[in-house]
């Protein structure tokens, strides 16, 4: 199976500095990608690499097989960050001119339930709903590939996964999805994801596969404020949740010593796939 | 402008049945919450559920229609606002200076303070950078230093972490700790449910009205109904009562009776051979979405 | 190509302010450029004096002439004294062996037209007692004998500087606050509305009175306008008019949601007040019909102060049509600017039945 988008050894430079370094990476049909990583990880410029709105400085980048050009962008489907839609302009008439401008001929028909606000300018519109529109808008021209940067982010819980069946119906069309998202719980859709840390890919797999066995010290006390204080004393990165704390990438035994006498359990437990992601990205940075 | 009575350390922050329409839209009904010191406090929803109108009563940017809100006076309240509150066009530290300034700070304790905030931030580096050019991550954990610099009794933050990568997150989570450390009642909009679950309590919100509220351990088990897996999606009047989740669907049946002592157990029903779901807090904020949208009554919310 | 043609179109069919410059500015030049815009004179206004007054005005004919002033018993200064407090253009004095005639050289347009008109006059003998005689009258330029340019136009550019300053640098700055979303940190913060509205308002009033400095600096260092009457009476009038620009720039901030609307605003008020106050074209070869709306313009008044304080050294007395416009002008605007900007400041709706509540005690822990 070609891939529809991919990256082969991709790097791009801007003088010294490298914003992607080496990065390899595939997206194919029917795949949901999911593409992780801190602001300057690079992820950004190398969406832009596969839009073909940037240069590689070394490496190969292809779409379709090829390199990005005028011609492929029509089998693309992108939804920028900004959702790229007019605010000062009504979702028949954004969908119209996106028709246009792809030569998909007649517009198709906006999804159900967004009919109430076709006049309406989509400046106005709730941000559930202007997303809806930039997706029909995406896939109106029945895109290959569908790129989609941050496509949830504000949402709603309900509306997130009202979003995600339109994506996932997408790839069981057959279409593939490069997707990047800053929510851990979204991290579980993609069948496959992609951390990037200071331009390079430092992990891939699925979820589960890269939270592997990773653990962190869970600590419980009666005064949890204390209990922060004090560790926090002792040098350890602790975390709060709730009115535990957790303390990643440390050992129980130094965490109780540094508690003192304080009334607290200490045990081990899973680390949650973010708790990973920050282990991998911290850890590239003092590289 | 009447301002509030200031109480003892350890009071009730919070409000009670507000309502507040902005014209013909009713962005609040009668929705109440309890800010209580030394606390984290979530305030979950989508765009347009009634966050940021909330938490501007909570800081008294704006006045409730009916209901009334407990804050402290202005000079002991922190606000960081949906739009970050902070000047591009001056540093990082002129930023601090100001915001020091505006609350009476003595110059000293304030810079120190402030630098402290900054390195346990990751930011001393960038004191005399532009806040314009800092990223994102970055400007947001400038503007919760900014919103708590002064030790304020109640610190109130507009989704200080959306859009913001998960390693800017967790420093700017550790802002918020301290500050709940220090006795301060904090309350955090945000749209991460992860997040939500690391906070002492959560309030639900969807289209002004609050869907449930309780620990996040109160709000799954006050959840209505039960979860069952099934293949594929339903058809029908169920299609609307279903969702897709990491590549499953799963099924909310109203009437189907949650075997509660399990539940708090953790532990899947004895039916689980079919398909029965623990829900965890996004299943639970989602049936309580669902319920609400639907029309399916339920008595449901703590 | 068509899809951005037609978008485009779309989108300008909503943007109001885009539209009503693109159709207003058109008219307004049109009505300038046809109705105000001239430099011709065609009526100086006159005043006679001495004891020839009578004779006098016989041979100033209209249209060219307007007598609006006659005074047989009156001599010299009170001839100059008209020209000063700019209530009429050209004064005739008789009484001396020949006619004396005082031209206001500030008045340049007037000026110029009163010298060709009086060269068509025709002087008559018999002035005085048998002897025929023909005296061509004496004719002095006051205030500006040269009839230079720069002498008028330094005093009108200051009046532009407080304008530009005063409007279009205030309206972005207020509006910059709005557009980053600061002012609602600004309302919640233990600042009084008034510190905010002032604290925003003086830095481009400093900068304004800098500006104006320097203007008047070199205007009279190196151009070499005069500056004759009472640097007290050009303080108090720029003063006044810096309040009405000032206030104006924050009310256009406060109906501009961004800079470039608050931009498009300002230059509207801007561009009337350059083209009709007077600066450019006399008010008085301004078609009445259309020289009514200089009259609602707060420049057209400064620019009467600034020149006749600057060039003829007109006491504040007779200037107390424009400085008593000024002043309500002023209040009007600063009112209206700063009850909208306490509007964004106080929280909304404090007075609807909701309310604030001393907190409940709770029991200890939670």
């Amino acid at each position: 199976m070609t891939a529809l988008a991919s990256c082969a050894g991709a790097t791009k430079r801007f003088g010294d500095f490298t914003a992607v370094g080496d990065v390899h990476l595939a997206v194919r049909p029917g795949e949901i990608v999911g593409l992780l990583g801190a602001n300057g990880a690079g992820k950004t410029t190398l969406i832009r690499m596969l839009l073909g709105l940037t240069a590689t400085s070394a490496g190969r980048v292809e779409l379709f097989g090829e390199p990005p050009s005028r011609q492929t962008r029509s089998r693309l489907g992108y939804v920028p960050q900004g959702l790229g839609l007019y605010d000062d302009m009504t979702p028949v008439e954004n969908m119209q001119f996106s028709a246009a401008v792809f030569g998909s001929g007649t517009a198709a028909s906006l999804p159900e339930g967004i009919g109430e606000y076709a006049t309406e300018l989509v400046g106005s519109l709730p941000l559930g709903v202007q997303r809806r529109v930039a997706f029909a808008q995406a896939l109106a021209h029945r895109p290959d590939l569908l790129i989609l940067d941050e496509p949830t982010s504000g949402v709603d819980p309900l509306g997130r996964a009202r979003l995600w069946e339109t994506i996932a119906d997408a790839a069981d069309g057959g279409a593939g999805v490069l997707v990047t998202t800053h929510y851990m719980e979204e991290a579980q859709e993609c069948g496959r994801l992609v951390i990037m840390a200071d331009g390079r890919v430092v992990a891939e797999g699925t979820a589960a596969q890269i939270v592997g066995s990773g653990q962190v010290v869970l600590v419980q006390a009666e005064s949890w404020s204390a209990a922060f204080g004090a560790l926090e004393g002792a040098g350890l990165q602790v975390a709060l949740a709730g009115r535990s704390l957790r303390v990643p990438g440390a050992d129980p035994a130094v965490v109780r010593l540094a508690l003192g006498d304080m009334p607290a359990t200490v045990r081990q437990v899973p680390a949650t796939l973010e708790e990973r992601f920050f282990e991998l990205s911290s850890q590239r940075q003092q590289a | 402008m009447r301002e509030p009575e200031t109480g003892p350390a350890g009071t009730n922050w919070g409000a009670t049945e507000l309502y507040v329409s902005h014209g013909r839209t009713v962005a609040l009904r009668g929705v109440s919450l309890a800010a209580p010191a030394g606390q984290v406090t979530a305030v979950v929803g989508g765009d347009g559920a009634g966050k940021t109108t909330l938490l501007r009563c909570l800081a008294g940017s704006l006045g409730p229609d009916s209901g009334t809100v407990r804050r402290p006076p202005k000079e002991r309240s922190g606000y960081f606002p949906a739009s970050s509150g902070i000047y591009e066009d001056l540093t990082v530290a002129e930023n601090l200076d100001f915001r020091a300034n505006g609350y009476g700070l003595p110059r000293k304790a304030g810079r120190d303070r402030a630098a402290e905030f900054l390195e346990r931030a990751g930011l001393s580096g960038v004191a005399g950078r532009l806040a314009g050019h800092l990223s994102g991550g970055m400007r947001q954990k400038l503007a919760v230093i900014a919103a708590m610099l002064h030790r304020p009794d109640l610190l109130v933050l507009d989704e200080p972490t959306t859009g913001v990568d998960p390693v800017s997150r967790s420093g700017l989570w550790w802002l918020i700790a301290r500050a709940a450390a220090e006795g301060c009642a904090v309350v955090l909009a945000t749209t991460y449910l992860d997040e939500a679950e690391r906070c002492t309590s959560v309030l639900v919100l969807d289209g002004g009205v609050a869907l449930a509220s309780g620990t996040p351990d109160q709000i799954v088990s006050a959840m209505p109904g039960a979860l069952r897996a099934v293949p594929a999606k339903p058809a029908g009047d169920e299609a609307a009562l279903s969702w897709r989740r990491a590549g499953r669907w799963r099924l909310w049946d109203p009437a189907g009776l949650a075997d509660s002592a399990e539940h708090a157990a953790g532990r899947p029903p004895a039916g689980s051979a079919n398909g029965a779901i623990v829900p965890d807090l996004q299943d639970a904020v989602t049936v309580a979405a669902l319920a609400r949208q639907s029309g399916v009554l339920t008595g449901g919310a703590a | 190509m068509w899809a951005m043609i037609v978008k485009e179109f779309r989108q300008l069919r909503r943007d109001r302010r885009t539209l009503a410059m693109m159709i207003v500015l058109p008219v307004l030049l049109l009505v300038v450029l046809g109705y105000a815009a001239s430099f011709d004179v065609k009526t100086v206004m006159v005043a006679v004096a001495g004891p020839q007054s009578g004779l006098a005005a016989g041979l100033l004919k209209a249209p060219s002439f307007d007598i609006t002033q006659s005074a047989p018993g009156r001599g010299r200064a009170w001839a100059q004294d008209q020209l000063r407090d700019s209530h009429d253009e050209m004064a005739v004095v008789t009484g001396g062996t020949r006619p004396l005639v005082l031209i206001d050289g500030s008045q340049l347009f007037a000026a110029r037209a009163a010298l060709t008109d009086l060269a068509g006059v025709r002087y008559h003998v018999g002035f005085t007692g048998t002897r025929p005689s023909s005296v061509s009258p004496k004719v002095v330029i006051l205030y500006n004998p040269g009839l230079t340019t720069s002498d008028i136009m330094i005093p009108g550019l200051c009046g532009v500087v407080l304008v530009f300053v005063g409007t279009i640098i205030t309206s972005l700055g207020v509006v910059r606050e709005r557009q980053s979303g600061t002012l609602e940190q600004l309302a919640v913060m233990p600042l009084r509305p008034r510190d905010v509205f002032l604290g925003k308002i003086v830095p481009y009033f400093l900068v304004a009175t800098v500006d104006l400095a320097i203007v008047l600096a070199v205007g009279i260092a190196i151009f070499g306008v005069p500056f004759r009457g009472s640097p007290a009476t050009f303080a108090l009038g720029a003063l006044l008019f810096l309040f009405v620009t000032l206030g104006i720039g924050v009310l256009i901030s406060s109906v501009s949601q961004n800079q470039g609307q608050a931009i498009q605003l300002a230059m509207m008020t801007l561009l009337p007040q350059v083209l009709l106050s007077g600066l450019i074209f006399p008010l008085t070869s301004i078609a009445a019909g259309v020289r009514w709306i200089a009259y609602f313009l707060p420049l057209t008044y400064f620019n009467e102060i600034s020149r006749g304080v600057m060039l003829r050294a007109e006491p504040i007395a007779a200037l107390w049509q424009p400085f008593v416009f000024l002043a309500v002008l002023g209040a009007v605007v600063v009112t209206g600017a700063t009850l909208r900007f306490r509007g964004y400041l106080a929280p909304a709706g404090h007075r609807r039945g909701g309310g604030t509540a001393a907190p409940v005690p709770q029991e200890a822990g939670i």
